[in-house]
């Protein structure tokens, strides 16, 4: 196991006609040894960019990486120690589960034994080496409940067999560092949330450090001891998942972290009023420090109480729709601020209907704001 | 669709017609192979017409012709054998080895050139063998290969251009994930060629290896240019031999009996590798 660091880590694609792109831009990163990272973000941000640089599968362009503090960045893949799990698992369609499995442990074998041991009698060496992965195929199955399907070949494999298979090729090697390109993706709804968990099992038991990259949010914040939010190429925050839901860095992971996602309104600041479209609330005396400023109001749904029309210290709002989730409901609003939604329990959302008038209030100790500006930073 | 009986016999028909025509050389050999001398000449000259079934079946024109290939009894028969089978082993391990690997090259290698040097590959296949064959000939006499099977087997290993797109067309289909898998594996890219692309590329293997089997096992052309004593000649020239220098037919019953005894591991080798074959052929038609 081994800590990962990266020191202003960038990637620039350079395509034939000399135009370039820059894919990653000045990445920060220190993983600390048996940490679960996570890195989150929409599809494009350079999450995944970011992980296969760390694998070897992409050159860096610009900064440094290290694994357990030795600099790797022109170290080719085979000799980083990494294992990487892929989104479509690629499994070797040739090979056998237990094939599958071993195929790490004896091609480093082959590298170590090598010629010279082959010819002066290391048989007895290669045997023990073979019982060796023998054993060590028998323990990964084992864990992963893979013993009944070790003879079988990938294609006769359901999606969440296959994807145990491509763990257990991961852990079998006993790597520095396990990465995951959104391992989870082919999986269906429910399988999902049970591989899920078993992960995060798995990442206790082997106390490995693990980087994992998912567009999935949910997933990202049940499984990461580390969450790291990039867009367009920038980490725009890297903390934990709490942190980056309570105290979100900036514009973009309010937006992006917390399911429904928080209500975001761009508007201005003025004496600890807050005005949009001409609707104004105020926001309590402690905001006036703030001074005179142009920005964005974010309060999450679950902070939004719905109260009578015209009460004041509320925005007018039409109900547009009512989605019922059994316990809780959320009620999205047509309001002069936009569409702002609310996630309400589900007994004080009963009688609400579609097309009722009401009034939207929030806890202003609970709001957060921006600078304005898609990435506005935290005020 | 359901078929009415009428479409049926038309299908029937047009099948069992399309069978006859491709049958009736194969079939007309074997009948020429199993008759007397004088019957088999006046067959081939058409002075007399041909029996379905030879009347007098002469089983033993196989073991005669067997024994007067080349110039010593049996012997000549083994050689031309040998040299057939040595020749066209080689082609074929040659082809396959090298059109795969430059087919994984020009699929998943990035390198200056590829696109333009795939074409001038490409672009080879429209010259016709007859216009490099003299340069050819000239080239291997001074490498001072003529009367080897130099000249026949070392071209192979430098890849066939048709070959060469088939494997690069299938290959360029195989995840790439596959490929990065086997490097973090801690293969390098003649390793991920050999044990993992090789592997799933069978059915382009297997036509490979077949189309390479059949043309060069018959092939007349080269082993004729290039081989010239009797002890290296392979079988399909060691056939000529029957034929005497004016054109003589009186030998043409050993003349078949030798090709139909020529022809069976090129239909053994189709039928066993028949499956694997049509899927092959099927999947580059979907997917070429």
């Amino acid at each position: 196991m081994a800590n990962v660091t990266l020191t202003k880590v960038g990637k620039v694609y350079t395509g034939d006609d000399g135009a370039s792109f820059r894919a990653v831009e000045a990445v920060d990163l220190s993983i600390k040894d048996g940490e679960f990272c996570v890195l989150v973000g929409p599809s494009g941000c350079g999450k995944s960019t970011t992980l296969r640089m760390i694998a070897g599968l992409e050159e860096i362009s610009e900064g440094s990486l290290e694994i357990d503090g030795t600099l790797v960045n022109d170290v080719p893949a085979k000799d980083r120690d990494i294992a990487f799990v892929f989104q479509n698992y690629a499994l070797y369609p040739h090979l056998t589960v237990a094939q599958n499995i071993a195929f790490g442990l004896e091609t480093r074998r082959a590298h170590r034994s090598g010629l010279i041991a082959a010819l002066t009698g290391a048989g007895g060496a290669r045997r023990d080496e073979s019982q060796a992965i023998h054993a060590r195929i028998a323990e990964v199955s084992k864990t992963l409940g893979l013993d009944a399907l070790l003879h079988r070949y990938p294609r006769e494999l359901s999606g969440g067999q296959r994807q145990r298979v491509a763990v257990g090729r991961a852990i079998a090697r006993d790597p520095k560092v396990f990465l995951f390109d959104e391992p989870l993706s082919n999986l269906d709804a429910r399988l999902r949330i049970e591989t899920r968990t078993e992960l995060r099992m798995l990442h206790r038991r082997l106390a490995a450090t693990i980087v994992y990259v998912t567009h999935d949010q949910e997933e990202a914040m049940t499984l990461a001891d580390r969450l790291v939010v990039m867009h367009k190429g920038r980490v725009q925050q890297n903390a934990s998942a709490q942190e980056c839901y309570e105290r979100p860095a900036n514009r973009f992971v309010a937006g992006f972290i917390g399911t429904p996602p928080m209500n975001l309104v761009d508007g201005h600041l003025k004496a600890g009023t807050f005005t949009a479209n001409g609707v104004a609330i105020a926001l309590g005396a402690e905001y006036a420090r703030l001074g005179d400023r142009a920005c964005a109001l974010g309060f999450r749904p679950d902070r939004v109480k719905l109260v009578a029309p015209n009460t004041t210290g509320s925005v007018a709002a039409s109900i547009a729709a009512v989605e019922r989730l059994g316990d809780r409901t959320d009620i999205a609003l047509d309001t002069p601020w936009g569409r702002l939604v609310a996630r309400l329990d589900a007994d004080v959302a009963r009688s609400l209907r579609e097309g009722d008038a009401a009034g939207v209030s929030f806890d202003s100790s609970h709001a957060h704001l921006f600078e304005a500006g898609e990435c506005g930073g935290r005020i | 669709m359901k078929r009415t009986p009428l479409t049926n016999a038309i299908l029937w028909f047009v099948l069992i017609m399309g069978t006859a025509a491709f049958i009736f050389p194969l079939w007309w050999m074997t009948v020429v192979s199993l008759e007397t001398p004088q019957r088999a000449e006046a067959a081939i000259t058409g002075s007399a017409g041909i029996a379905l079934f030879p009347p007098n079946p002469q089983f033993a024109n196989y073991a005669n012709a067997v024994r007067e290939t080349g110039s010593v009894p049996w012997l000549g028969f083994v050689d031309a054998l040998s040299n057939s089978i040595v020749v066209t082993v080689l082609v074929v391990l040659g082809t396959v080895v090298s059109s795969s690997a430059v087919g994984y090259a020009f699929a998943r290698l990035r390198f200056r050139g590829r696109n333009p040097l795939f074409l001038v590959m490409l672009g080879t296949m429209m010259l016709p063998g007859q216009v490099t064959m003299i340069p050819l000939f000239l080239l291997f006499r001074q490498f001072g290969w003529i009367d080897t099977i130099m000249p026949l087997v070392v071209p192979a290993f430098f890849g066939n251009a048709f070959f060469i797109f088939m494997y690069r067309q299938f290959i360029a289909q195989i995840p790439e994930s596959l490929v990065e898998a086997a490097r973090v594996d801690g293969l390098g890219h003649i390793a991920i060629w050999w044990r993992i692309i090789l592997p799933l590329c069978r059915p382009v293997t297997a036509i490979c290896a077949v189309f390479t089997f059949i043309g060069t096992w018959n092939d007349f052309l080269g082993p004729l240019i290039y081989l010239h004593s009797d002890e290296s000649a392979t079988l399909a020239v060691a056939l000529n031999g029957f034929k005497n220098q004016y054109g003589g037919l009186e030998d043409v019953h050993l003349l078949m009996a030798l090709s139909v005894l020529t022809m069976i591991p090129c239909i053994v080798l189709f039928i066993a590798a028949q499956k694997t074959f049509v899927e092959g052929l099927a999947r580059g038609a979907v997917k070429g």
